[in-house]
């Protein structure tokens, strides 16, 4: 049978027939738009994801005690100081691994409330040593410096604040040299501002902003945060990023099972990398399964074709006579109802790819990240439609193709 | 002369339950290359299912049908497809062109199906519609047109092929008496310059003068053949059998 023919055929009657064909194509277009738009914020997620964690620096890890294995061994363990990391476990560890470890401290952390005039702010107080910015890619220091060795070393009282926090408190951005009066273990006391830096912009500074703000990260001398035993529950490190970071993270643990005289897999390391895949993991299942739902509407997409190719046959079961009285075979009239379901629904997976990453577009470019279109995915999906097309298609056009032409010429 | 149909003893049976219904019993028949044949008899009298089954659209319960030699009866379904295409030119009394088609491309469809190329095809296609004098009327679609110009298309297309039978059940009957003797002067012309077989169904027996062999049915059977010459074109007197 003669293709163009055909097509030509199939796309007239479906112009003949505007409304009805594209309310048929509708089930199809929703089902390839949602299937298009879902695995595009998917992927656009994913690689936000990745842009975040490549700002954290994909060797940054911490070594904490394995909670959950603990629980497991004994039924109710309490911790006890010695458990936790001090100083000297810190330079211990600096000292094994030199040419891997860039950059290790005790975790020190404080949320509190400060007050300039009559404006407050809560203050997420991150406790840092010297470099912290080196690794951290989110902080682009602005007025004033960061955090420096002496401010670690004096255990000053020192604080580096954000443009945001800056303008709110003070109603500009450089105020380097002002003070501010922070609770911190109960005692008031006044830090001084050395710097002001700005975010980078990523996915979670972007959500933090979009829910709106509720605190303003700050890095104080991790020194001047840590309590009188001076010990950490845990060790925040910034590993080699061009050796593994997974067997890295097992050593620094293991390491530290031996040094403090725990039983093996007491201390765990979590790292920026393992958390990656996690997250990636659940972002894929999410896609998959909400996929799968968007699928079972090409389900219903796919019958509809089917209804109103059976319609169409029905009402044009005088022409399918004519047509065989003219001398069409059984296949002219099959490909040719065939061709006419497969058009109607790849134009429909057209305009759902279309839609569905224009859907993708525009959610993305509301949450700030930019957009992952994968052309597989598009291909796949108007493979897909020409597929539904196909396969609804067949049991009305068999059934064209089957009418008998002294009947179908006879049909009113 | 050759012989172009030749039918033994055909029966058509339908089997309404436990009534059996006999549209054709026990016909013979034979037509020759050229003859312009009238079948007529009143509905019922099994004249359009002979119809049928001499254009290959149904077959007989019983009995022999040789089309140009062809045994019928042995052919399958998609082989009946292309006997029609390439044998028969179909005349319907309602027109059955397609709707929505523009007449030249109801005049190009049987030739799609015998796979003929665009450019020869359109060709043919142009020729056959200044053959019927609707020259410009090829880019109209059906519903534009008159019944006698739906008609003339619908000549037109049963030629695309050169059949060697062209068969018209009722071509007048849904046309006034003008359009009526347009198109049977076409049937005749055909007839005479082409030397086409042309069998026509009708109940009027004005139109039955314009062949030149006249069978008549009444209850599944021949009950008359007769012959005469034909009248002549544009005349308008009445032969005596």
């Amino acid at each position: 049978m003669l293709w163009i023919e055909n097509i030509q055929l199939a796309i007239s009657a479906i112009k003949a027939n505007k409304l009805r064909s594209f309310l048929t194509m509708l089930g199809i277009i929703i089902g390839i738009s949602s299937v298009i738009s879902i695995t595009s914020i998917g992927a656009s997620a994913k690689g936000a994801v990745s842009d975040e964690f490549d700002s954290l620096g994909k060797a940054y890890m911490y070594i904490m005690i394995n909670y959950s294995q603990l629980a497991e061994i004994y039924s109710d363990y309490s911790v006890m100081t010695d458990d936790l990391f001090s100083e000297a476990d810190v330079e211990a560890l600096k000292e094994r691994f030199p040419q891997d470890i860039r950059y290790a401290v005790l975790y020190t952390y404080n949320n509190s409330e400060t007050r300039v005039g009559r404006t407050t702010a809560d203050l997420a107080m991150v406790g840092v040593a010297e470099n912290y910015n080196d690794f951290n890619k989110t902080i682009r220091m602005l007025y004033g410096r960061m955090i420096n060795e002496s401010d670690v070393k004096g255990r000053r009282d020192r604080i580096v604040i954000d443009t945001e926090c800056a303008r709110k408190l003070f109603g500009r951005e450089n105020v380097v040299g002002e003070e501010l009066s922070i609770q911190v273990g109960g005692d008031a006391r006044d830090f001084t501002v050395v710097g002001v830096y700005r975010m980078e912009e990523t996915l979670s500074s972007q959500i933090t902003a979009a829910m709106g703000r509720t605190s303003y990260s700050v890095y104080v001398p991790y020194s001047a945060m840590l309590s009188g035993e001076g010990l950490s529950s845990y060790i925040e490190i910034y590993g080699n990023p061009d050796k593994d970071v997974r067997q890295q993270g097992e050593a620094y643990a293991t390491y530290m099972n031996r040094i403090k005289d725990k039983p093996e897999g007491f201390y765990m390391v979590e790292s920026a990398e393992g958390q990656q895949d996690i997250i990636n993991q659940i972002l894929g299942v999410l896609s998959v399964a909400i996929g799968a739902i968007a699928a079972i509407s090409l389900l219903v997409g796919g019958i509809g074709i089917m209804n109103i190719m059976l319609v169409s046959v029905t009402e044009r079961t005088r022409e399918i006579g004519i047509r065989k009285s003219l001398g069409a075979r059984t296949r002219d009239i099959l490909v040719q109802f065939l061709i006419e379901a497969v058009i109607l629904s790849v134009i429909g997976g057209i305009i759902g790819t279309i839609l569905g990453i224009g859907v993708a577009a525009l959610g993305m470019s509301l949450a700030g990240v930019r957009v992952v279109v994968q052309p597989l995915v598009v291909v796949l999906a108007v493979l897909f439609s020409a597929g539904v097309g196909l396969f609804f298609g067949l049991f009305p056009a068999r059934r064209a193709a089957k009418l008998d032409p002294i009947e179908a010429l006879r049909y009113e | 002369m050759k012989e172009v149909i030749r039918i033994e003893n055909l029966f058509k049976v339908y089997d309404n339950g436990p009534l059996q219904v006999k549209a054709l019993d026990d016909v013979s028949l034979t037509i020759e290359k050229g003859e312009f044949v009238a079948i007529m008899g009143a509905s019922g009298s099994g004249k359009s299912t002979l119809m049928n089954i001499i254009g290959c659209l149904d077959r007989a319960t019983e009995g022999e049908y040789l089309l140009n030699g062809m045994n019928i009866k042995e052919k399958k379904d998609d082989e009946l497809s292309h006997v029609r295409n390439t044998n028969i030119g179909f005349v319907f009394q309602f027109f059955n062109l397609i709707a929505r088609t523009s007449a030249l491309r109801n005049v190009e469809l049987p030739m799609i199906y015998a796979k003929i190329g665009r450019e020869e095809r359109q060709q043919r296609a142009l020729q056959l519609l200044k053959d019927v004098g609707l020259s410009d009327r090829g880019h109209h679609l059906p519903n534009e047109l008159s019944g006698g110009q739906k008609q003339r298309v619908a000549i037109a297309r049963a030629l695309a092929n050169n059949p060697s039978i062209l068969l018209a059940d009722e071509p007048t009957g849904n046309l006034d008496s003008q359009s009526s003797v347009e198109i049977m002067e076409i049937f005749q012309k055909l007839n005479r310059e082409l030397g086409t077989t042309v069998i026509v169904v009708t109940h009027e027996p004005e139109i039955s003068l314009f062949a030149n062999r006249v069978l008549t049915f009444r209850d599944g059977k021949i009950i008359g053949d007769k012959r005469r010459p034909p009248k002549g074109k544009g005349g308008n007197h009445h032969v005596v059998d």
